[in-house]
Formats: C-alpha cells, structure tokens, sequence
C-alpha cells in the first residue's frame, strides 16, 4: 500500500475529490495547510501598501490505496488539480508499512 | 404515595399489598417488579415513557424496596428513603437507585446485617445503587464535600421504616437545610457552573445530553431546587415559565426513557442515530427521516431553551444580593442587581417606547435587561402589531441606532427573543425559532447561528487576534452597519423552507424593510447582503481566484467597494456561527485575500470598465426614466462613465444628476445639497477645467465641512460630477438658513475663479498645522499597472481640515487632470484613490515620481508648525 500525499489549490478539493470517486478509493483526509514551494508567495497591495504573503493557503489531501493503482490515483490527481499556472501543487507517494482500524485493533495492512 | 407505618409493620404491610392492590397479585416481588419494568418499556418504546409512566415504575420500584426492607428485618428503627431523582420518582430503566438509609444509633454488625439483606437483591437484579447509609445523628452537620449528596436530600421520600425516626431525619435536613441556606445555594450554583463549562456552556449541542447539558433534566432539577433553597430571594418573582418547564420535562423524559430502553444501559446522550430511529415516534407525522430529525431536535431546542432561561433567572434571583443601590438612569428606567429596570413595572406595560428604551440603556450600560423587564414584555408584547413598533420616524431611527452592531448586542437581541418583543418587531425571525437544519456543518439552530452571527460581527471591536483585526478594521468604515445588521438577522429567515433559502430571505425582508421605510440604496443593500450572503465564501474557497476574471466577475457581482466591505463582514460572520472552529485562520487568509483582490480591482480598475449600451442595469434605467428626460439625454450622460456609476447610485440619483448636468455653461458650476440624518451631501456638476475639484474640496474646507465620503467623476464630454458626504462639525449649515445659498455662491465663485480658494483657506490651514499630531504613516503610491488608461494614485493619510483640497491642488500643479476619485476614510485616516492622465494619457516614469515627491512634500508640510 502507498500513501498519496497531494498539495493543491484550494479551488481544487472538490475536482480531485471527484476524480478519486471515479476510481472508487473509497477514504481520503482533507486538511487546510499553508506552504510554498517555488511560488514563494507573493506581494500582496491593499491601500498603497506592499506586503509579502510568504505561506500561501493550501489543501493537502491524503489517501492510502494499492501499489497497484498508485500510477492511475496520480494520474487523476494531476489531471484534477492542474491549472498549468505556477503554483499547482505537489504529489508525494510513501510506504505504508502498517495500518490498524481503532475501533476494532485489527490490524488491516 | 403516603407511606405510614412501623419498623414492626414491614412484612404486614408488603403482604397486604400483594394481596389487596397489585394487578400482579399471586406473583412475588421480583416477577411483579419484572413485569412493571415490562410495561415501564414497552410504554417508552411506544414514546410514552414521561413523567406518568415513571412514576409508575418508581411505585414499583417502591414496592420492591418495601419487600426487601420488610424480609432484611432490621433490629433497631431504621428508615430507608428515596431521594435525588428517585425522590422526585423520575426514574428511567437504567437510572441509578438513589437511597438514603438512616439508623437512629450506631451502626453495627446486625446493621450491616440488614444493609446486606436490603442492598444485595437490588444488586442481583442489575440494580444500580446510589446508597448513603448514615447514623441519624450525622444528618445535623453539612457535609460540604458531597454537594450532591446535599442536593439529593431535598428529594427525601419515605419507603419504609420507622415514622418517627422519619420524622427526626426530615427536621435534621430541615435544620441543616435553613442553617446552610447561602453555602447550599453557592454549592448548587458551583455545580451548575461545572456541569455546564462541561459543554461549553451552550444548550446548542448537535448530539446533546438530554440530561446533563445545558437546557436539560438537571437543569430543571436545579430550578426546582434553587426554587426551594433560596426561597426568601426568591419571594414575590414571578415564575412565568412554571408550565413550559414541566412541557419541556415532559419531552426529555420521554426522550430519556427511550434511549435508556433502546440502548439497554444508563444513556442519556441523543445521537444522531437515535435522532432518527426516534424522529418517526415522538416528532409525528413529518414527512422524511430528515424532516422528522429536524422537527423533533428544534422542539427539542425550544424545551431546552425555557430550561435555559428559567435556571437562568432563577440564578439571577438566588445569587447574592449587592450591597450597591440600584441606580436611576431616567426617570423611567435603572439599573439593578439584575440589569435595567422599570421603575414602575405597571405604568411600562403600557408604554412600548420604554421597552425599547430598556433595551437601548442596556447597550449603553454594556448591561443586561432585567428579569422584570423581561416579563412586563412577555406579559403584554401581544397586544401591539409589527407596524406599532416602527410607526414614527423618531421610532424607526432608534430601532436602527439600537442595531449597530456595537458589543452586547446579540446578547440584547437574544434578550428580546426571549421575552417575545424580536418576534414582535420583526415577525418574519418567527419562522426560524428554534429552526433545526441538519447538515455536518451547522451545530445551531438557525435563529441562535443568527444570533452568533451577530455577536461574532459585534466581536471585530475588540478582535482576538490579529487576523480578526484586519476585518475590525473594515467594520468601523462601514457607512451604515446597522444595515449589516438587519441583513444578519433576515439572511436565513428564509430557512423555514428546505429551499431556496436565501431567495425566500430575501422575500421576507421586504415587508420588513419597508415597515422600516428603508428604501433605495438602503433596501438594494440589504436585499443584495441577503442575496448574496453565500457568494463570497463560494468564491473564496472553491474557486480560483488567482485567476484575475474571476475576481473581475466577483467585483461586477458586488459593484462597490461599500458593498464589499459588507459582504466580506457578513460571510465572516456568518461563517464563524457555524460551529467552533468553522472559521479557521486559513479560512480567514482565504477571505481576507480575495477580499484585498476585488477591493483593489474596485478601486484601481474600475476606471477600465465602462457603461456598455447592451448592459441590463443601463437598459433599466432608460426603462424607468421619468416623462422629462428623455432616451438620448439619458444615454448620452451615461455612455462612457464607469460602470461602477450603475451600482452605486439610484436610478433616482442618476436622473437628479442628469437635470442638474443641464444646460451648463463654462466656468459655470449646479449644485444641490442634501441632508440625511447627521450627513450632508453636496452634488456639484460643472464642465471639468484645472483646479476644478481642488475649488469645490477648498470651499467645503472653508466651511469647515468634515468630508467623510465621496466622488468625482469626468464623462467623455468633459462633464465633471463630484458627490461629497460631508458632517457639518462647526454647524455652518445648522445654524445659518441662508447657507446652502452661501455655499452655491462661493462655489461659483470659486469655479469661475473670482475667489481665490487658496487665500481663502490660508488661515484656517495655518490654525489646523499648528494643531496637528502625527497618527499614522502617510503613504503615496503612484501606479500605472492596474488601469489601462489612467495613472493611478492611492493616498493614506491622517485626515485634516483642506487635505482633499491640498492633495488635489498638487495634481493640479503637475498639470494632471483629475479624471475619477474615490474618498473615504476609516476614523482618522483619509483613503483617497485618483485617477490621473496628463494630456490625456497616462504619466511617465519622471512625470510620476515628480507626482510622488510633490505630494508626499504637500502632505509632510501638513504637519509643520510656524
């Protein structure tokens, strides 16, 4: 099993979301981040005065599917996230090496 | 049931039961105890597990301790009663069995014999116990380390045992109970307070504890409680809400019965899954699960609400007198232990005014409103009709200065709910009391999150934090808040229905609107506030707008910075009464920006987008124009203003401004000034020419008009309208009848260059400069990215008396025409935006940082002294 790490715009929750119902991954964790990668921020003005938003707001969604798909779960993501623009995001897959269900103790992975 | 009967009577009396008057008779007592727990179920199941059917079940249980006391055969006097909920015989199928067993001497080893007798059969049913077993003689001394305990006592029953003794232990509580009356109170007050910090103080649990929560069985056990202890603080109050509170006992304790059967063990906390498997049996005939869940939680609200605010007065009551007198505030009103009151509760009945003005000194005082205040309105609101209450200028204005939203003001409204004079006033919050909407995002009933809406916007007065502050900041600009306010409180009125909700608001809110005789721009304010109330955090969060036509489509959608200003306020808001934690600081940055990008697209792009023949706004306008202008004079006064014009003006306005652009000559200025409230507003059209708008500034300064507001803009054909919002702060209009007159011909003056502003203003300047304190940085920004066509120049700067005029002048002296200006300010600060070309295009680099060094030299001499 791999964990997908994905950081993408805002705007973009609800596409990606869409795109990984499609494939039927069946959970996912939505949290609200801040960050910047090579966007570095940008200079924001409001009335004559300059300043620097350095963490721009993000979502970073996380998911836990099989080796098997990771390639396709990707592919959706990028797909729904893309914009072409400076900005668009960033997708991590990682190891998972176990998994426990809480309610039960069962270990499932 | 009356029990009387000796120590030596306990087999007597529970053979003579069995055989008399048990239904079960011939059954012993655990089968005749199994079967009343039988019928005790399956009348909860049935959703009629109340107050009636517990009662039974606590007989029974009765009989059973009976049995048991009479086969333990206790050797000495000993008595065992019931108490706590037993004692009130609230008893659901898994609630503790809460019992007091007193023995007249020591206790010893054949007492414990009898305990054991007692008590271990209880057990063996399942039973759980909650004993307090004590030797009569420790019943005289306070124990103050089990308050509960102490609580518990005042719900003493007889079960069985020796009367006398009986006798002895009830005036041993009675002694202890009369000596300890203030510890006790404070005792049950501390434990209230616990309990409720428990779920942060709110009744308004989506999942609530139907005993333990605000609003429920303990609370009305408090009431009931506090009622008996501090009986003398309590002498003379009125209870007004004696039945609602045994209607809203009645509802939990079904409710109760029905979780403690259906999930087999001591459940008092009502799910979301139980919401709906108990929807369908207690809330009736409701259409889908989803409507049944609502109806049954809002009733469930509106119970746990009078619980709420019966403990609520009640504790008002009982809690310690001040040694402070109560102290006049008119003559009609002060202000007590309790908050404002009536001097003379019978003459206010009859006087709605006071009631407002109960209300308006609360605000004032930052107090609350009595309970006395409460019930006079209560008592008499009934009488009078929506119409009543606004049915004078002077009355319509209080309402609206009672709704700035200043801090307490939700509190007051919430105040106003509860005694009925915010359903009086404004018939249409009716329909959402205690409007339950289920989604996993709302945590409130719909008129509560209006209610937090409201003290969340009246909280940006004092933000927690520094991304608050940034909204603060934006709140004090607003021109009429109490507008926001009045959107607030409609923009789910609409609710009632299951959709459509912000369209059905906004059909609510016209009757009120014009009851209130708000009308024009004030009335589109409130019905765009309402409108619209989603579209910002639609776009803030779930749409790109990084992308400049989205902002653009945005910024069209909300026309003007002064609406903007609102809707970003009321999303905020709005946002923030959800639920706790709803409005995170990366939802805030996510608002806040897109907030800065439509304000800047407002104000420095505006200029770009222009009045276009196939727009709707302009169609409607020609469409709705009176008999004296007609199509071309209209069209040809519109065509190449900015489109912002269409928005921030009423089609009145906009013919008042084509008759007064009428016929004008050069040099010549029309004029015509207006009051509203406490501002004045001058509209000046002339044919634009270098130093125009600097004239018209220099005048108003010369009369020492405060500009707070306003705009100047220039049509293709060189037509200059200049709209200035001003406060008259020396009184010059006040006090002279002759001075619009005088204004007019000065300006005229001024425009035609007879008089020399300047000279004029000399004095006056050199006595404000010799005055001023520095208060803020000044900042000059010259740009030339944003607008296609103009340089734009955006100023901020501490307000002063000729400051609009100086700033202006410099252009002027740059040989820069003035083509757009935006004015306001934000208390102290001024916040200009101009629109510059020189020789009808935009400045060059040198011709922009000359610009930028005059006017920043023009602004620093503001502040020298001579």
């Amino acid at each position: 099993m791999r964990l997908i790490k994905t950081i993408v715009r805002p705007n973009k929750v609800d596409d990606v979301r869409d795109a990984l119902e499609k494939l039927s991954i069946p959970g996912m964790t939505v949290t609200e981040v801040r960050g910047h990668g090579r966007q570095k921020g940008h200079t924001a003005i409001y009335r004559g005065k300059e300043y620097n938003v350095s963490l721009l707001p993000k979502v970073e969604i996380e998911v836990v599917v099989p080796e098997a798909v990771v390639d396709e779960v990707v592919q959706a993501i990028t797909g729904a996230a893309r914009t072409g623009e400076i900005g668009d995001g960033r997708i991590f897959v990682l190891p998972v090496e176990r998994a426990y269900n809480i309610r039960t103790g069962e270990r499932d992975i | 049931v009356t029990v009387s009967f000796s120590s030596t009577e306990f087999r007597t009396m529970a053979a003579g039961r069995r055989e008399s008057d048990d239904p079960a008779a011939g059954l012993g007592w655990a089968a005749r105890f199994a079967a009343a727990r039988a019928e005790y179920a399956a009348d909860a199941r049935a959703g009629r597990g109340g107050r009636a059917a517990q009662v039974r079940y606590a007989a029974a249980m009765d009989a059973v301790v009976r049995a048991l006391s009479a086969d333990a055969a206790p050797a000495g006097p000993v008595v065992v009663c019931a108490v706590g909920g037993y004692g009130r015989r609230t008893l659901c199928l898994h609630s503790d069995i809460d019992l007091l067993i007193v023995f007249r001497g020591a206790i010893g080893a054949a007492e414990e014999r009898f305990l054991s007798r007692l008590l271990q059969p209880l057990w063996d049913l399942k039973l759980t116990l909650g004993h307090h077993v004590r030797e009569l003689a420790e019943l005289g001394r306070l124990d103050d380390r089990n308050p509960e305990f102490l609580m518990a006592l005042n719900d003493l029953r007889l079960l069985a045992g020796d009367v006398a003794l009986f006798d002895a232990v009830r005036v041993a509580v009675q002694a202890m109970e009369a000596a300890h009356e203030r510890p006790l109170v404070e005792a049950l007050l501390a434990l209230i307070r616990d309990r409720h910090a428990g779920f942060n103080d709110t009744l308004y649990q989506l999942e609530p504890d139907l005993k333990n929560a605000p609003g429920g069985l303990r609370d009305i056990g408090a009431v009931r409680l506090l009622r008996a202890l501090a009986r003398e603080a309590l002498a003379g109050r009125t209870r007004p809400d004696g039945e609602r509170l045994d209607e809203a006992e009645e509802f939990l304790l079904r409710l109760r019965s029905w979780l403690h059967v259906e999930s087999g063990r001591d459940m008092n906390v009502l799910t979301h899954d139980h919401q709906e498997r108990v929807a369908a049996l207690l809330a009736g005939d409701a259409g889908d699960s989803r409507q049944g869940v609502e109806a049954l939680m809002s009733r469930y609200f509106l119970h746990a609400r009078t619980v709420a605010r019966a403990l609520d007065r009640t504790r008002a009551a009982a809690a310690p007198a001040p040694s402070a007198p109560p102290e006049a505030v008119t003559s009609d009103l002060l202000v007590g232990s309790d908050g404002v009151a009536f001097r003379d509760p019978s003459t206010a009945a009859a006087q709605p005014s006071l009631w407002l003005a109960a209300f308006e000194t609360a605000l004032a005082k930052g107090q609350p409103v009595s309970d006395q205040v409460r019930g006079v309105i209560q008592e008499h609101v009934h009488r009078y009709t929506a119409e009543y209450f606004v049915a004078t200028p002077e009355a319509r204005r209080r309402l609206r200065a009672l709704l700035q939203p200043a801090p307490g003001l939700s509190a007051r409204l919430a105040e106003m709910l509860d005694c009925g004079l915010l359903g009086a006033i404004f018939p249409e919050f009716e329909r959402i009391h205690c409007r339950v909407i289920r989604d996993f995002y709302h945590k409130y009933t719909v008129d509560e999150h209006t209610l937090l809406a409201i003290r969340s916007l009246e909280a940006l007065w004092h933000p927690v934090s520094a991304g608050r502050a940034r909204f603060g900041s934006i709140l004090r600009e607003v021109h009429a808040p109490e507008l926001l306010t009045l959107a607030l409180l409609y923009h789910d009125v609409g609710k009632w229905r299951d959709d459509h909700h912000a369209a059905e608001s906004v059909r609510l809110a016209g009757p009120m609107l014009a009851r209130l005789r708000i009308t024009g721009a004030g009335r589109q304010t409130v019905e765009f506030l309402i409108r619209h109330h989603l579209e910002m955090s639609q776009v803030a969060f779930r749409r790109d707008f990084g992308d400049p036509e989205t902002v653009a489509a945005f910024a069209a959608i909300v026309g003007s910075e002064e609406m903007l200003k609102m809707l970003c306020l009321l999303t905020l808001a709005d946002i923030d009464a959800v639920a706790p934690g709803t409005l995170t600081p990366w939802k805030e940055d996510l608002l806040w920006r897109l907030y800065v990008d439509a304000y800047n697209h407002l104000t420095l792009r505006y200029a770009d987008e222009l009045i276009q023949k196939d727009q709707a706004d302009r169609a409607q306008v020609l469409a709705d124009r009176p008999d004296d202008l007609s199509e071309r004079e209209l069209a040809r006064f519109l065509d190449g203003l900015p489109r912002r014009y269409l928005r921030v003006f009423g089609h009145s306005a906009i013919y008042r401004h084509v008759r007064l652009a009428r016929g004008l000559l050069p040099d010549e200025v029309h004029a015509t000034l207006e009051r509203r409230d406490d501002i004045w507003e001058l509209t000046v059209a002339a044919l634009d020419k270098p130093y125009l708008f600097s004239n018209i500034a220099g005048v108003l300064s010369y009369f020492g008009m405060n500009i707070h507001r306003g705009q100047a803009m220039t049509t293709p054909d060189h037509l200059a309208l200049d709209v200035f919002e001003f406060s008259d702060e020396e009184g010059f209009v006040r006090q002279n009848p002759g001075a619009a007159e005088e204004i007019a011909r000065l300006l005229r003056a001024a425009v035609s260059g007879a008089r020399d502003v300047a000279r004029l203003l000399e004095g006056r300047e050199r006595g404000a400069r010799e005055r001023r304190r520095r208060l803020g940085p000044t900042i000059v920004r010259v740009d030339n990215a944003h607008s296609r066509k103009y340089t734009v120049v955006e100023i901020l700067a501490d307000d002063a008396p000729g400051l609009l005029f100086r700033i202006s002048r410099a252009l002027s002296d740059q040989a820069c025409d003035l083509d757009l200006v935006l004015i306001s300010t934000e208390g102290h600060r001024a916040i200009d935006v101009l629109h510059v070309t020189k020789h009808g295009r935009k400045l060059d680099e040198d011709d922009q940082a000359a610009l930028e060094r005059e006017l920043e030299r023009t602004l620093e001499a503001a502040y020298e002294t001579h």
